[in-house]
């Protein structure tokens, strides 16, 4: 029973009108896991994350959570399950404070016996906005953003935490504290399956690596046997052009850090 | 809203209460008016405030409720006047949470203007419906019992009938809002997709905002049809009043609690008492005010007042 996947994706498939995004996916994460996505732009990272959190349909294939099958289940029963998602792109509730935006996590989200105030607490906390509370998010930085993000999400009570992107746009600082959050998240029982850009970060803070290219599966294993594997360097690593795109995305970040 | 707030309602629920002694029958209208506009504008903003979902036809149950109340009164006119009322209540409520119930799935899948849109089309085809099946008595006019106490002019008491009515709907939104209900409404009103990705049961909760809504502006067409005493298909499917209860919002601050009372006392004090010989001219003025008031105060008086008051704190400092 122990070594059952808290996540089960087996044979997942989806296209938009003949572009296939995700072509006969499989894999299982482990529980207590920091597992990170890579892989180019359009590789189907943030497609993943919409199927399993019901947000699209798959067009074949099925997910498996904590052994549930939770394909075809809508949107906000997964999220009753104990699955949630901080987006790539920031979207706060713009109107409502810091505290509001994650006291809805907590009013909702995962079943169960729930202590709102102190999940709402705990959420800010650890991913260490509590000093913002009373801020409206409209008025919040985009890092400040990113940690609100993730905040709401983790106030679900949630057992697996979809991360997208959650360092972009940060500077080196900023994508520091962000990776920081993320262990703390991982330390108090939260599996996170982790999408992210940031090589040095990925590196360093995953258990494992699974590369996406063109929606398949081009690769899997520890991070260091990743980055040895003569395919991903070839297929991704290696290929100039990724690379390149890989390079124009991350130095802006860093100089505009720099500056700052 | 905090306990002190409860009790400044509650004080001026009771001035309110006791100003029928001291008014003349118009003006006392007017307050009818006021309170009847006001409830209308809270029982609109659960939907249309909290969840965001903005109708444009909410007079089809002000119609529904009404007609179907009238039409089942008139059966059973021997009954004693209060029971009578009650009865009409019961059944305009139930007409309502029937419709609003049908037809919840289909409209609510559509959002923004779309759905404003849709309930006007609701709005237009009851009234039409009311006008053209003879059963209904639309065209023909519908009269209502006298269910009024001999012992009370009739202006004083759906002006207290109001009053009450109009605490009770407040109350219920209140409760609402501070409910994990409410929580639910505002961030579908945010953002519904990541609302329904926190776990928000977006769909449901969409549903009973609605059926509440529908319900309680229900029964506030049944009180306005028996003050009236006689209706036919345009004195309760109005136009006029599909657009007010948006107005009431925008003008008093959309979305919160007494944004639409505050809204409501506004518009109906200016059209009625302001510009009240000038019969015309009321539409006009409704537009004119509007457009003034959201290019001053986009978030209405009550989101000018706050950003007064936090400048005023900004320059203390
Ligand atoms: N809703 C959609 N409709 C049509 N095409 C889509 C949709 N969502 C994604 N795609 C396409 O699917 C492919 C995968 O997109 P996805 O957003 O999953 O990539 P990604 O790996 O997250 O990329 P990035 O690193 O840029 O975030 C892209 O070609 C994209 O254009
Ligand atoms: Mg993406």
């Amino acid at each position: 029973m122990n070594n059952q996947p808290i996540l089960r994706v087996d044979r997942l498939s989806k296209s938009f009108r003949g572009l296939h995004a995700i072509t006969g996916l499989s894999f299982a994460i482990q529980p207590g896991s920091i597992t990170s996505i890579i892989g180019p732009n359009g590789a189907g990272k943030s497609t993943l994350f919409n199927l399993v959190t019901g947000y699209l349909a798959p067009s074949a294939g099925q997910i498996w959570f904590q052994g549930r099958l939770i394909t075809g289940m809508p949107t906000n029963r997964i999220a009753e399950r104990g699955i949630a998602r901080a987006f790539q792109i920031a979207r706060p509730f713009r109107d409502l404070s810091v505290f509001d935006n994650v006291r809805i996590g907590s009013l909702f989200g995962k079943a169960g016996p729930r202590d709102v105030a102190a999940t709402t607490a705990r959420a800010m906390q650890l991913a260490a906005i509590a000093h913002l509370a009373d801020r409206p998010a409209s008025a919040l930085t985009v890092g400040q953003l990113r940690h609100l993000e993730v905040a709401r999400a983790i106030a679900t009570r949630a057992d697996l935490l979809l991360a997208d992107e959650p360092c972009a746009g940060l500077n080196p600082t900023e994508t520091a504290a962000m990776i920081d959050v993320l262990r703390r998240i991982r330390a108090s029982g939260v599996t996170i399956l982790l999408v992210e850009h940031d090589m040095p970060s990925v590196m360093e803070v995953s258990d494992r690596l699974l590369v996406l290219d063109a929606g398949r599966l081009i690769a899997d294993g520890s991070p260091s046997d990743v980055a040895n594997n003569p395919q991903v360097i070839e297929a991704y690593l290696g290929s100039t052009e990724p690379e390149d795109t890989e390079s124009q995305t991350a130095e802006p970040a860093i100089r505009q850090g720099s500056k700052i | 809203m905090k306990r002190d707030q409860v009790l400044a309602v509650l004080a001026c629920a009771a001035l309110m209460a006791a100003a029928p002694i001291l008014l003349p029958p118009f003006y006392i209208r007017v307050g009818q008016l006021m309170l009847y506009s006001a409830a209308l504008g809270v029982a609109w903003s659960i939907l249309g405030g909290f969840a965001g979902y903005a109708s444009f036809g909410h007079a089809a149950f002000i119609g529904v409720g009404a007609f179907a109340a009238g039409l089942v009164e008139d059966r059973f006119s021997t009954l004693p006047p209060p029971l009578l009322l009650g009865f009409g209540l019961a059944v305009g409520g139930v007409a309502c949470a029937a419709l609003s119930a049908a037809i919840a799935y289909p409209i609510l899948r559509l959002r923004g203007t779309f759905f404003a849109i849709a309930m006007l089309g609701v709005s237009h085809v009851c009234a039409e419906l009311n006008n053209n099946l003879d059963f209904l008595q639309g065209s023909l006019g519908l009269n209502f019992p006298v269910v009024t106490p001999e012992s009370i002019a009739p202006e004083t008491f759906y002006y207290e009938l109001c009053l009450f009515t109009g605490c009770a709907v407040l109350a219920v939104a209140w409760q609402i809002r501070r409910s994990r209900f409410g929580a639910g409404l505002l961030s579908i009103r945010e953002d519904e997709d990541t609302a329904r990705m926190l776990g928000v049961p977006t769909e449901r909760y969409k549903r009973i905002a609605f059926v509440v809504s529908a319900v309680l502006t229900g029964l506030l067409g049944v009180i306005y049809a028996h003050s009236l005493g006689y209706i036919t298909t345009d004195s309760v499917y109005r136009d006029d009043t599909n657009l007010n209860l948006i107005v009431f919002s925008l003008l008093g601050g959309m979305g919160t609690l007494f944004g639409p009372v505050i809204g409501a006392f506004l518009l109906v004090f200016v059209t009625q008492v302001v510009l009240g010989r000038l019969l015309d001219f009321h539409l006009f003025a409704t537009g004119l005010l509007l457009v003034i008031l959201v290019l001053a105060a986009p978030g209405g008086v009550l989101g000018f007042a706050r950003t007064f008051s936090f400048r005023r704190r900004a320059n203390a400092e």
